[in-house]
């Protein structure tokens, strides 16, 4: 049921947040990845376990337990034997003292979590000190056998302290857009196993597995106590009707990334190979649907992740090759392209090894991750 | 297909929003709704059910509590359910979805990397040393259809253990790689016993045996540079077509110039020798790669290198130098940026390179004396030269692109040749091909080829045989010229971990046309070569 007052209330108060985290976007600004050439790789990813497939790129804003300001969480989806959607463990990468420590790591079977654990891109540390990070669980490394998954929220030192699951999280899937200031958050996450069958259930008239037009976009408002754990105040689909399919290789395809500017929300809707934007997203009551397109084609190749960058451009790593794409939101003119990963191995280069990126927050370039060598690496001027 | 009415009914259900109360941390366990619809809980709309630590733990009597599946059960599915978790429960449930027993790693082999999964908790254990083990089998039934100088079939199978460890993950080492592995070669030899060729059918053959191969340490220092150490064998990193791997040819791996060349065949499988290689990345674009090496892999450069060397463990410091370098030329490399307004260049790496070995190397058609090794009269120790050199390049270009990228179509070509004719058996060599990713649509991990090998013996070769013919009017004895083989070849990955590839090959005048040794009266005629490989990662 609707409780608009207090849809209200959070609404304004994540606007109010999202005003302050977020500069207004400079009308013209030259492109970012111009100025970003070169390219270090940082630290394996790997844990002790041998979860490997490194998705989620998180920038601690704080310091707090184990975590320093400025740390680079990353999450892994697969397990040893590589199967996806069993991945349990964050590594934390301190970029001070070059070191890679083990932040937190799940078993694959977590009865609180329907389905298990397989760590996805939707993760994020909130300024309070948690973080919490979407599960999109398998049995057998496919979405024949997938589970809801659920949100679970760890404590600055690693320890779970929290599950969430229902019926508006479903495979928590790309990576999150957050409004945060401090007492009160508002987090969106994609969902995208709605109804998604097996990677074996093909459409005759493509040859491809079937797509399922149900993925959603879920945004959650958070109120953080000074002590315990974030409490959910209230959930609201703000866009639905989005394509989504499984997909044998990377195991499933549907809205990944997400980035708020403003009161915007930007979509990367990995199929239709576009990326949307959906209007008032932080108080909004209602659906938009599958939004307003911005851009589509051109540079993209199936759109991932995507980060807003400081002149309020926003990035995108493709799924079909190593490229990082730059466009201008507001325009929607796309900028630019810049091989991140060139590894000739794949065809073209860098088929299938991005997924996660994040800004860095001095102003110093972005981190991505590399799942071909399952390496954290970064680009900087 | 879009389905508008089921979005629109989708967009109704989904779009209705929820708002949770702030203080529903205070309430007991058990279902609790929000201020507006205390009967919530029973609609399904929100539940939340905080579970102590105890009650938390995954034991499967915790959903007899009255917990979210208690709830879920009675309501059906339950909008939004929190559940606190204990700090037990990360180390009390079950880590690997792997099941259990000996063949527990069935209920995963679909979709594993690798058939064995966990390999009964081996991996686990290796990995909390930074340890990956990698066991490859290659198994492959090949035969002549026609030609050679018998037809038939032979088996022949490669097993390769690789054990590597990243001393980042180890001990805290960064840029370190430790490698080690083994051979197992086993089955018959159809080059050698049925085909005769100069440009062996499979890149798998060679002596059956048991054997370390390379044994080395790679150290980089920052990403511009690193420098590996230790027993290595070359083909892994020198002369490297991407392209031409998919081949099975041995030819389209190590090439025939240096395979015939260098001294043992050269460091390349099943070989390796010890040596130093350094690499540098001068720009984004630009690498360069250079080693050092013992002169041969083998011990002794007479007779068959593998046998002089059985167990690859004599790591012979005792030969000459060879030193080899490479310029590679790569686009994309990391940081190239493709401007919204310009087509998208297609991927494509060049290289060129040299090597030289400073191990003797006997004259093929002349003496010690200056005179025609060909007449059996004269002495027949060959003449000996000093040092030896060659040249290669290697381009590999994308051509086409489909839209969805998946699917495209490369091509490659590696020439090779030496000036040195007086020593070498082969002057030229050439590789070429074309190559097609997702050649079926939907078949996006399959690769399928066409490919030649082309090889041209030496002036001092061709020399030798007019010579012998010269001087032995009454026997058979053709000139040897090139040699040509043709290659179609299929690669279906059947699972991750197992690939299927038939294979067709056609050689043109086999051994660069040298008489039939069982029809000394005629050279050995063309051959159809027709076989299956399967790649099964362990």
């Amino acid at each position: 049921m609707l409780n608009f007052r207090r849809l209200g209330q959070a609404g304004a108060l994540g606007g109010v947040a999202a005003a302050l985290i977020l500069a207004a976007p400079p009308a013209q600004a030259a492109s970012v990845l111009e100025g970003l050439r070169h390219h270090a790789t940082l630290a394996s990813t790997i844990t002790d376990n041998g979860d490997l497939n490194p998705y989620a790129v998180v920038v601690a804003p704080a310091t707090s337990g184990k975590i320093h300001k400025g740390d680079v969480l990353v999450d892994n989806f697969n397990n040893l034997s590589n199967l996806q959607g069993t991945g349990g463990t964050i590594i934390d990468y301190s970029p001070a003292s070059g070191s890679t420590t083990l932040f937190a790591k799940l078993p694959q079977n977590l009865p609180q979590c329907p389905g298990g654990v397989g760590l996805s891109t939707a993760m994020t540390m909130l300024t309070s000190g948690w973080v919490i990070v979407g599960s999109t669980p398998s049995a057998d490394g496919t979405t024949a056998t997938k589970g809801p998954g659920c949100l679970l929220v760890f404590d600055s030192n690693g320890q779970l302290v929290t599950v969430w699951s229902g019926t508006h999280i479903n495979d928590p899937w790309g990576n999150m857009a957050v409004a945060d200031n401090g007492s009160k958050a508002t987090l969106f996450v994609s969902m995208s196993g709605y109804d998604v069958p097996g990677p074996g259930k093909l459409d005759p008239a493509t040859g491809q597995p079937v797509v399922v037009n149900k993925a959603t976009v879920l945004r959650i408002q958070l109120a953080i106590p000074a002590s315990g754990p974030p409490k959910v105040t209230g959930q609201t689909v703000i866009a639905s009707g989005f394509a989504q399919r499984a997909d044998k290789d990377v195991f499933l395809i549907g809205p990944t990334g997400l980035a708020l500017i403003g009161s915007t929300l930007y979509v990367s809707d990995a199929i239709q190979n576009r990326i949307v934007a959906i209007p008032d997203a932080l108080t909004r009551a209602d659906s938009a649907g599958t939004g307003r397109t911005v851009t589509s084609g051109g540079l993209l190749q199936r759109a991932l992740a995507l980060a807003a960058t400081a002149d309020g451009h926003i990035l995108a790593t493709n799924g079909k090759n190593g490229q990082v794409v730059e466009f201008d939101p507001a325009s929607g003119k796309q900028l630019a392209a810049q091989w991140i990963d060139s590894n000739q191995a794949q065809s073209p280069p860098g088929n299938g090894d991005l997924f996660g990126l994040a800004m860095a927050p001095d102003g110093s370039g972005f981190y991505y991750v590399e799942d071909d060598v399952n390496m954290l690496a970064k680009a900087t001027p | 297909m879009y389905d508008g009415d089921a979005a629109r009914r989708l967009a109704r259900i989904v779009g209705s929003t929820l708002a949770l109360g702030a203080g529903v941390a205070a309430q007991p366990a058990t279902a609790w709704a929000d201020d507006t619809n205390p009967a919530g809980a029973q609609s399904g709309e929100f539940v939340e059910t905080p579970v102590g630590p105890g009650a938390a733990a995954p034991a499967p009597t915790a959903a007899a509590a009255p917990g979210p599946a208690a709830a879920a059960t009675q309501a059906g599915p339950a909008e939004f359910v929190e559940q606190p978790v204990g700090a037990a429960t990360a180390a009390t449930a079950p880590t690997s979805p792997t099941g259990w027993g000996p063949l527990g790693f069935l209920s995963t082999a679909a979709h594993s990397s690798n058939l064995l999964g966990d390999m009964w908790g081996l991996r686990p254990f290796l990995s909390q040393y930074g340890m990956t083990l990698s066991v490859v089998e290659n198994s492959e039934l090949f035969g002549n259809l026609s030609g050679g100088v018998r037809q038939g079939f032979e088996y022949n199978g490669l097993t390769t253990a690789t054990l590597q460890m990243d001393t980042q993950r180890a001990f805290g080492l960064n840029g370190g790689l430790f490698n080690a592995s083994a051979l197992q070669i086993h089955g018959d030899n159809l080059s050698a016993t049925n085909l005769y060729t100069l440009q062996t059918a499979s890149g798998i053959e060679a002596d059956r045996a048991t054997r370390l191969w390379e044994l080395w340490y790679q150290q980089k220092f920052g990403d511009a540079f690193d420098v590996k150490v230790g027993q290595q064998s070359l083909d892994q990193e020198f002369m490297v077509s991407q392209n031409a791997g998919y081949f099975i040819n041995t030819m389209f791996g190590w090439p025939m110039l240096p395979s015939a060349d260098l001294p043992g065949g050269g460091p390349a499988y099943p070989l390796s020798a010890l040596g130093v290689r350094a690499r540098a990345h001068v720009t984004d674009d630009v690498t360069i790669l250079a080693g050092v090496f013992n002169g041969s892999p083998a011990p002794n450069t007479v007779g068959d290198p593998q046998k002089s060397d059985p167990y690859g463990v004599s790591f012979p410091l005792n030969g000459g130098v060879l030193a080899i370098a490479e310029l590679q030329f790569v686009y994309p490399g990391p940081g190239t940026v493709v401007k919204a307004d310009e087509e998208d260049p297609l991927a494509r790496t060049y290289k060129i390179g040299v090597w030289w070995d400073s191990e003797s190397f006997a004259d093929l058609r002349t003496n010690d004396l200056g005179q025609p090794l060909g007449n059996p009269l004269n002495s027949q120790t060959p003449a000996s030269h000093r040092g030896d050199y060659a040249f290669y390049a290697v381009a590999d270009q994308m051509i086409w692109r489909a839209e969805d990228p998946d699917r495209n179509i490369n091509v490659f070509v590696r020439p090779m040749f030496t000036p040195l004719q007086d020593r070498n058996l082969i002057a030229f060599s050439l590789n070429a091909g074309l190559t097609m990713h997702e050649p079926i649509l939907g078949r996006d991990d399959d690769t399928a080829g066409v490919g030649v090998n082309f090889t041209q013996v030496s002036s001092g070769a061709t020399g030798f045989d007019q010579d012998t013919a010269f001087y032995s009017p009454g026997v058979y004895s053709p000139v040897r010229h090139n040699e040509t083989v043709l290659e179609a070849t299929y690669q279906y990955q059947a699972l991750p971990w197992w690939q299927i590839q038939p294979d067709v090959q056609y050689v043109f005048n086999p051994g660069a046309g040298i008489v039939n040794p069982d029809v000394p009266t005629q050279k050995i005629k063309n051959e159809l070569v027709v076989g299956l490989r399967t790649n099964i990662t362990f």
